[in-house]
C-alpha cells in the first residue's frame, strides 16, 4: 500500500464519515463539524491529485495545491459565518435547535 | 481559428467582462470602508452603472454573434482562469443588474440612515451584501473554471445567507442556519465532483475539459460519479424539490428586497451551472435517463410548489413556494434540449425565457408582498379582502407578475411555455406537455386565492400607503415580465449565441 | 382600414388607460358607449367591402375580418355600446365603479378583437381578455353567491385556456413553415400528424366556452350573478368568443365524421338539456342562461353537422344564427333590468317587445330569428338533424313562455325611483335591433325578401313556435308543481367532488413536511447524487 492510496482512503473515509455524520446528527455544531470533517476528506482527495501529478503534465501538479489552499479558506469562513450565527441564534432564543416543530425553551 | 483556440484567447470587448465583476467588488469594499451613510449612495450610484455595463456586453454578444472571452492575467488555460459571456450569459447579466437595481431602490426607506440619525450594522450589511451578492452572481455568470465557479457559488450563498437573517429575529436566524448548512454539503458535493474532473482531466477550464471528455476515447468512471455529485450539490443550492427544505423559510421570512433578490436570481445561480454542467461540460453524458431523471424531479417541484403554494396562509410563505414551483420548469430543459434538433433549440429558448420572465414577475410578486406587509403590518391572505382599493397599483403589478406565471399571455411566461411545449410536440415527450399544462392550472388557482378577494370592495384600513415611486419600481419589474413577451426574433437568436449544440 | 380595425381593438384600452387619472375617472363611465364604435365602424366597411387582414408589427397582432368575423363583430359592438349605455347609468348607483369600468373595458376589448385576431397567439391572448377581466363583472356584488359564481367561472375559464394553449400548439407545430397565422395554420392542418389531438383539444377549449353540457354549470351562476349590464354582453357578446373560436379553428374544408357527429350530439343534447332544466328555473335570469346554453348547442350543432359533412358554408350559417341569438339575448337580460324597475301596469309595452323577441328566439315568423333559424336549415339537412333542430325551437318557444311569464311576475311591486332614460333606450335599441339586423345580414348574404315570405318558409318557420306555443299554457298552469332545481344543477355535485381532491393537497402537505425535514431531505441529496451518476453510465 503506497503513502498515496493510504492517503485516498483516508479522504475516502472522512467524507464517509462526514456525509453519514450529516445524516444523522441533529445538532447544528455537530452539523457544521460534520461538514468540516467532509471538506477535510476533499482537500485529501485534492492532494492527492496533486501527487499523482495529473494530466498537465507537471512532475508534481501545483495547481491542486493552490486549490486547496483556496477550498480551505472558503470553508473556514463558511464555518466563522455559521457559527457565528448559531451564537446569534443561541443568544436571542436560547436553543440551537434547527427544526421549528423540536423548539423547546432549555 | 477553431472554436476552442476562439475560447482560449481574449477577444475585443473582453475587458468588459472584467468590469462586470470588479465594479460591483469595488462598490462593496468601498462601502465597508466608508460606512453605512455612504455605502447606500455608493451601491445606488453603481447600479446604473453596472447595468450600463451588463447592456454593454449583450449588445457586443448580440453584435458578434460570438461569446466575448477573456484571458486573466494572459495565462492561457488550464493554468490560467478565463471568463466568457454567451447568449444565457449576457441575458442573465442583463436581468441581474435590472432586478438588484431595483431591489436597492426599493429598499432605500427601509435602510436609510438619516443624517441626524447614527449608522447602524443592518443598512451597512445590507449594502455591503446586496453588492457582494450582485458580484457573486456576476462571477457565476461570467466564470469559465470549475473552481472559479465554486467560490463565485460559496460568495453567493455567503452574500444571501445573511441577507435572511438581518432583522436578527430568531426565526430567521434559524432559517438561515438551515439555509447555510444545507447548501454547504451542496458545495462539498460539488467541489468533490471537481475534484474528480481534475484528476481525470487535469483542466477544469469549462472549454477545454469538455473537449477532453469529447475527445477521451473511454469516458473515465471518475467522470459519472463527479456529474451526479455535482449537480445534486447543484440542486441542493437550487432548492429543486425535493431538496428545498430551506426555501420556504428563508425566502418567506427576509426583507422584501432580499426575498426578492433571492427568489428571483440566487437560485437561478446554482441553476446555471447545472446548466452549463451538462450542456456544456458533459454533453455526451447527457443520457435519456439522467435528463429524465433532472425532468422528473423539475415535474416534483411543478407539482408539490403549487399545491402547496394553494395552502399556504402567509402571502410571502405562497410566493416562496410558488418559487419552488416555478424552478421545476427551469429543469424541463434538461429532456427537451439536450440535443441539436431545431425543437430542442426551443426548448433552450424556453427554458432561458422561463429563468429571465420568473426573474422579474417573482422580484415582483415578492417587493409588492413587501408593500402589502407594511402597510397592513400582516401578509395573511385571509385578511387582504379589499386591499386592492388601498393599493391598486401594487396589486395590478402581482397580478401581473401572477399573469405570467400562469403563462398567459402577453408575458415571457407565456413565451416560455409555448416555446416549451412546441418542443414536447415535436419531441413527442408528451409527460412533460401534460406537467406544464397542470402547473399552469394550479398557478391560476393560487394568483386567484389572493387576487381574488383582494379585489372586493369592502374597505381596508391600511397604517400607511405606499410611496408612488415604490410602488412604480414594482410595477415596471412586472411590466418587464410582460415585454418579454413581446421579444423579437433577434432577442430569441441571443439566447442562442454559445448554445454547445449549435457550435460545429 | 389598418387604423379602423386597430382603432376598434385599441379605443377600449385608451379608455382604460385614461383610469389611470383619477381626475379623468369619473367620466369614464360616460364614455363605455361610445367604445366600441370605431369596432362598429370597421364591421360595416369591412361587410361593404371584401374581406380584409392586417398586420400590427408593433403589436406583434395580425388582424383580419371576414364575413363571420364581421358581422359577429358588428353585432357584438352593437350590444356592448348600447350596454355601455346602461352602464354608465347602472354606475351611478352602485359602488366599486372603478373596478367594473376596468373590468368592462377589459372585456370589451377583448371580446371584440377576437373577432378580428388573424394569428394564434393574438387570438390566444384576445381570447383570455374576453373571459378572465370578466371575473370582476359577475363577482361585482360582494356576496357569498356572486364569489362563488366567480370562482367557478374562473376555474372553467383557466381550464379552458390550458386546453387551449395545448391545442393551439398542436396546430402551430402542424405547420411546417412555422407561420402563426390562423389562416397558414389551418391551410397546413389536414395534413398535419397531429390532426386529432388539436381538433379535440381545441374543440374542448372552446366548448367550455359556449359552456355545452355536461361543463354548463357555470354559466346560470355567472348570469344570475352579474349586474344585468354585465350579463346583457356575457351572455351576447361574451360567450361568442368560442364560437367564434370553432369558426375559426375546426376545419371545415375537410371532413371530419367522428369529431363532427360527437360534437352535433353534443350540441343537440344540450339544446335539449337547457330547455328542459331552464323551465325548472323561477329567476328569470336563471331561465335566459339555460336558453343560451341551449341555444350554444344548436349553434354546435350545426358547425358540428358542417363538419362532418366538410361543408364550408356552416361557419357563415353559424355565424348568422349566433348574430341573432348576441342581440336576442342581449336584448332579454337587459330587460330583466328594465322591468324589475317598473311597476305593473306599465310593464305592458317592455313585456310586448320582450314577447316578440323571446318568441324570436323560437323563430317566430318575420322576426329576425326565423332569419336566423332560415341560415341553418341548408347545413343541418332535412334529415335527422333538422327535426331535431325545428324540435328544439319548438322546445325554446316553450322555454321562452315560461321566461315571459316569470319576467312579467318580477315587476317592481311598488313606485320605485324613476327608471333611468339610458336604461329604456338601451333595451329599445338592443331590442329592435335583435329584430331588424338580422335581415339587414340576410340580405347581406345574398337572401332573398320572396325566399322568407314564401308560403312554404312561412309554415317551416311557424310550427315549431305554434308547437310550442300550445304546449305553453299547460306548462304555465302546471309547471309551478314540478320541483325547482338549483340554477348551476351538476355545479353542485361537481364541487362536492373537486372538494374531495382536497385530500390530495393535505396528504401532499403532509408528505411534503416528511420531506423537509433534515433526514431525509439530506438522504434525497446522496440518493440524487449516486442515481444521477447511475443514469449517465
Amino acid at each position: 500500500m503506497t503513502a498515496a492510496t493510504l492517503a485516498g482512503l483516508t479522504g475516502a473515509a472522512l467524507v464517509g464519515l462526514g456525509v453519514y455524520g450529516l445524516l444523522v446528527l441533529a445538532h447544528p455544531l455537530r452539523k457544521l463539524l460534520c461538514f468540516n470533517l467532509l471538506g477535510s476528506g476533499v482537500f485529501l482527495m485534492f492532494g492527492i491529485l496533486a501527487r499523482k501529478g495529473g494530466a498537465a503534465g507537471f512532475a508534481a501538479d501545483p495547481v491542486p495545491q493552490a486549490l486547496v489552499i483556496t477550498g480551505i479558506v472558503v470553508a473556514f469562513s463558511a464555518t466563522a459565518l455559521a457559527v457565528a450565527l448559531l451564537l446569534r441564534l443561541f443568544e436571542t432564543s436560547g436553543t440551537v435547535t434547527l427544526n421549528p416543530d423540536e423548539q423547546r425553551p432549555e | 481559428m477553431s472554436a476552442v483556440a476562439l475560447a482560449l484567447a481574449t477577444n475585443p470587448g473582453g475587458y468588459l467582462l472584467v468590469l462586470a465583476i470588479v465594479l460591483p467588488v469595488v462598490g462593496m469594499l468601498l462601502s465597508l470602508v466608508a460606512g453605512g451613510r455612504n455605502a447606500e449612495r455608493i451601491a445606488l450610484a453603481l447600479m446604473p452603472a453596472g447595468l450600463g455595463i451588463a447592456l454593454v456586453i449583450a449588445f457586443g454578444v448580440w453584435r458578434e454573434q460570438a461569446p466575448l472571452v477573456y484571458i486573466l492575467g494572459g495565462w492561457a488555460p488550464p493554468l490560467g482562469i478565463a471568463l466568457r459571456a454567451d447568449g444565457f450569459s449576457a441575458v442573465m447579466l442583463v436581468t441581474a443588474a435590472l432586478v438588484v437595481a431595483a431591489a436597492g431602490y426599493f429598499a432605500r426607506p427601509l435602510f436609510a440612515t438619516p443624517p441626524q440619525r447614527a449608522e447602524a450594522r443592518a443598512p451597512l450589511a445590507f449594502w455591503t451584501l446586496l453588492q457582494g451578492l450582485w458580484a457573486a452572481l456576476n462571477m457565476v455568470f461570467l466564470g469559465g473554471d470549475l473552481f472559479n465557479l465554486y467560490v463565485a457559488l460559496e460568495l453567493l450563498t455567503f452574500a444571501a445567507v445573511p441577507l435572511v437573517c438581518l432583522d436578527g429575529r430568531p426565526e430567521t436566524l434559524r432559517a438561515a442556519l438551515r439555509y447555510l448548512l444545507f447548501a454547504l454539503i451542496g458545495s462539498v458535493f460539488y467541489l468533490l465532483g471537481a475534484a474528480l474532473l481534475y484528476g481525470s482531466y487535469g483542466t477544469l477550464d469549462i472549454v477545454l475539459l469538455a473537449e477532453g471528455i469529447r475527445a477521451a476515447p473511454v469516458v473515465a468512471p471518475a467522470t459519472f460519479a463527479a456529474g451526479g455529485l455535482m449537480t445534486a450539490g447543484l440542486l441542493a443550492k437550487t432548492a429543486l424539490f425535493p431538496l428545498h427544505l430551506w426555501l420556504p423559510p428563508a425566502h418567506a421570512n427576509a426583507p422584501a428586497p432580499a426575498s426578492a433578490v433571492l427568489s428571483a436570481l440566487v437560485v437561478k445561480g446554482s441553476f446555471f451551472l447545472v446548466v452549463r454542467l451538462w450542456f456544456d461540460v458533459m454533453p455526451g453524458l447527457a443520457s435519456d435517463a439522467a435528463m429524465g431523471l433532472l425532468g422528473a424531479l423539475g415535474s416534483g417541484a411543478i407539482l408539490f410548489g403549487s399545491v402547496l403554494a394553494l395552502r399556504q396562509r402567509r402571502l410571502k410563505l405562497l410566493i416562496a413556494y410558488s418559487t419552488i414551483a416555478q424552478v421545476g420548469y427551469l429543469f424541463l430543459m434538461f429532456p427537451l434540449a439536450a440535443g441539436s434538433e431545431p425543437w430542442n433549440g426551443q426548448a433552450w429558448n424556453g427554458g432561458v425565457m422561463q429563468a429571465l420572465s420568473h426573474a422579474f414577475a417573482k422580484a415582483s410578486m415578492f417587493l409588492a408582498a413587501g408593500l402589502v406587509a407594511e402597510s397592513l403590518g400582516h401578509d395573511r391572505i385571509a385578511d387582504l379582502r379589499g386591499i386592492g382599493h388601498a393599493m391598486p397599483m401594487t396589486l395590478f403589478a402581482f397580478g401581473l407578475g401572477g399573469l405570467s406565471l400562469m403563462g398567459l399571455p402577453p408575458s415571457g411566461g407565456f413565451t416560455a411555455k409555448w416555446l416549451l411545449l412546441q418542443a414536447t410536440v415535436e419531441g413527442g415527450q408528451w409527460f412533460w406537455a401534460a406537467i406544464v399544462l397542470c402547473g399552469g392550472l394550479l398557478a391560476g388557482g393560487y394568483v386567484y386565492r389572493v387576487v381574488a378577494p383582494a379585489l372586493a370592495a369592502s374597505p381596508l384600513d391600511v397604517r400607511a400607503s405606499p410611496s408612488r415611486g415604490r410602488e412604480g419600481i414594482v410595477l415596471a419589474l412586472a411590466i418587464a415580465a410582460l415585454l418579454l413577451g413581446f421579444a423579437p426574433p433577434g432577442f430569441l437568436g441571443l439566447l442562442q449565441v454559445g448554445r454547445a449544440a449549435i457550435v460545429p | 382600414m389598418t387604423a379602423l380595425l386597430a382603432t376598434g381593438l385599441l379605443a377600449p384600452l385608451v379608455l382604460l388607460a385614461a383610469c389611470l387619472r383619477p381626475a379623468w375617472r369619473p367620466a369614464v363611465p360616460a364614455w363605455l358607449a361610445v367604445a366600441p364604435l370605431p369596432a362598429l365602424a370597421a364591421a360595416l366597411m369591412a361587410l361593404e367591402n371584401d374581406p380584409v387582414a392586417v398586420e400590427l408589427p408593433w403589436l406583434r397582432l395580425a388582424l383580419a375580418l371576414d364575413f363571420p368575423g364581421a358581422i359577429l363583430l358588428g353585432v357584438s359592438a352593437l350590444l356592448w355600446s348600447a350596454g355601455g349605455l346602461y352602464a354608465a347609468a347602472f354606475l351611478k348607483r352602485t359602488t366599486a365603479t372603478l373596478r367594473f369600468v376596468v373590468c368592462w373595458l377589459l372585456t370589451l376589448s377583448g371580446s371584440l378583437g377576437v373577432f378580428m385576431a388573424d394569428d394564434l397567439v393574438g387570438f390566444y391572448l384576445l381570447f383570455a381578455l374576453a373571459s378572465l377581466p370578466a371575473y370582476g363583472l359577475i363577482a361585482h356584488d360582494d356576496e357569498p353567491t356572486a364569489w362563488r359564481a366567480g370562482a367557478i367561472y374562473t376555474a372553467f375559464t383557466v381550464l379552458s385556456e390550458a386546453f387551449l394553449l395545448m391545442g393551439f400548439v398542436l396546430l402551430a407545430a402542424g405547420d411546417p413553415t412555422g407561420s402563426l397565422r390562423i389562416g397558414d395554420v389551418m391551410a397546413a392542418l389536414p395534413q398535419s400528424p397531429w390532426l386529432n389531438g388539436a381538433v379535440t383539444l381545441t374543440a374542448i377549449g372552446f366548448v367550455l366556452k359556449i359552456g355545452l353540457v355536461p361543463v354548463h354549470g357555470w354559466m346560470p351562476l355567472a348570469y344570475a350573478a352579474a349586474p344585468v349590464p354585465a350579463a346583457a354582453v356575457l351572455s351576447g357578446a361574451g360567450v361568442k368568443a368560442g364560437v367564434i373560436g370553432f369558426l375559426r379553428f375546426l376545419p371545415f374544408d375537410s371532413a371530419m365524421p367522428v369529431a363532427g357527429e360527437l360534437l352535433a350530439v353534443l350540441g343537440f343534447f344540450s339544446a335539449f338539456y337547457g330547455v328542459a332544466i331552464g323551465l325548472l328555473q323561477s329567476r328569470p335570469a336563471s331561465v335566459l342562461a339555460y336558453s343560451s346554453i341551449s341555444q350554444m348547442g344548436v349553434i354546435a350543432a350545426v358547425l358540428g353537422m358542417g363538419l362532418a359533412a366538410g361543408n364550408d358554408s356552416a361557419p357563415i350559417a353559424g355565424s348568422l344564427y349566433a348574430a341573432h341569438h348576441v342581440l336576442a339575448k342581449g336584448a332579454l337580460f337587459l330587460a330583466i333590468g328594465v322591468i324589475a324597475m317598473t311597476t305593473a301596469p306599465r310593464t305592458a309595452p317592455t313585456l310586448f317587445l320582450a314577447t316578440l323577441v323571446a318568441l324570436g328566439l323560437g323563430g317566430l315568423p318575420l322576426t329576425g330569428g326565423a332569419l336566423a333559424k332560415l341560415a341553418i336549415k341548408e347545413p343541418l339537412g332535412n334529415g335527422l338533424a333538422g327535426t331535431l333542430a325545428n324540435l328544439s325551437a319548438a322546445a325554446t318557444t316553450l322555454l321562452m313562455v315560461h321566461f315571459l311569464v316569470r319576467l312579467a311576475r318580477s315587476a317592481a311591486h311598488e313606485p320605485p325611483t324613476v327608471i333611468p332614460q339610458a336604461f329604456l333606450l338601451s333595451w329599445r335599441l338592443v331590442a329592435l335591433a335583435a329584430l331588424f339586423v338580422p335581415w339587414l345580414l340576410y340580405l347581406a348574404s345574398s337572401g332573398t325578401v320572396q325566399a322568407v315570405l314564401a308560403p312554404g318558409a312561412l309554415w317551416d318557420a311557424a310550427w315549431p313556435v305554434v308547437i310550442g306555443a300550445v304546449l305553453a299554457p299547460a306548462w304555465v298552469r302546471w309547471g309551478s308543481h314540478m320541483p325547482r332545481i338549483p340554477a348551476g344543477d351538476v355545479m353542485g355535485t361537481i364541487e362536492r367532488v373537486f372538494r374531495s381532491s382536497y385530500a390530495i393537497g393535505v396528504a401532499m402537505e403532509r408528505a411534503d413536511h416528511m420531506l423537509r425535514r433534515w433526514p431525509a431531505a439530506a438522504c434525497s441529496l446522496v440518493a440524487i447524487a449516486v442515481v444521477l451518476s447511475a443514469a449517465t453510465i
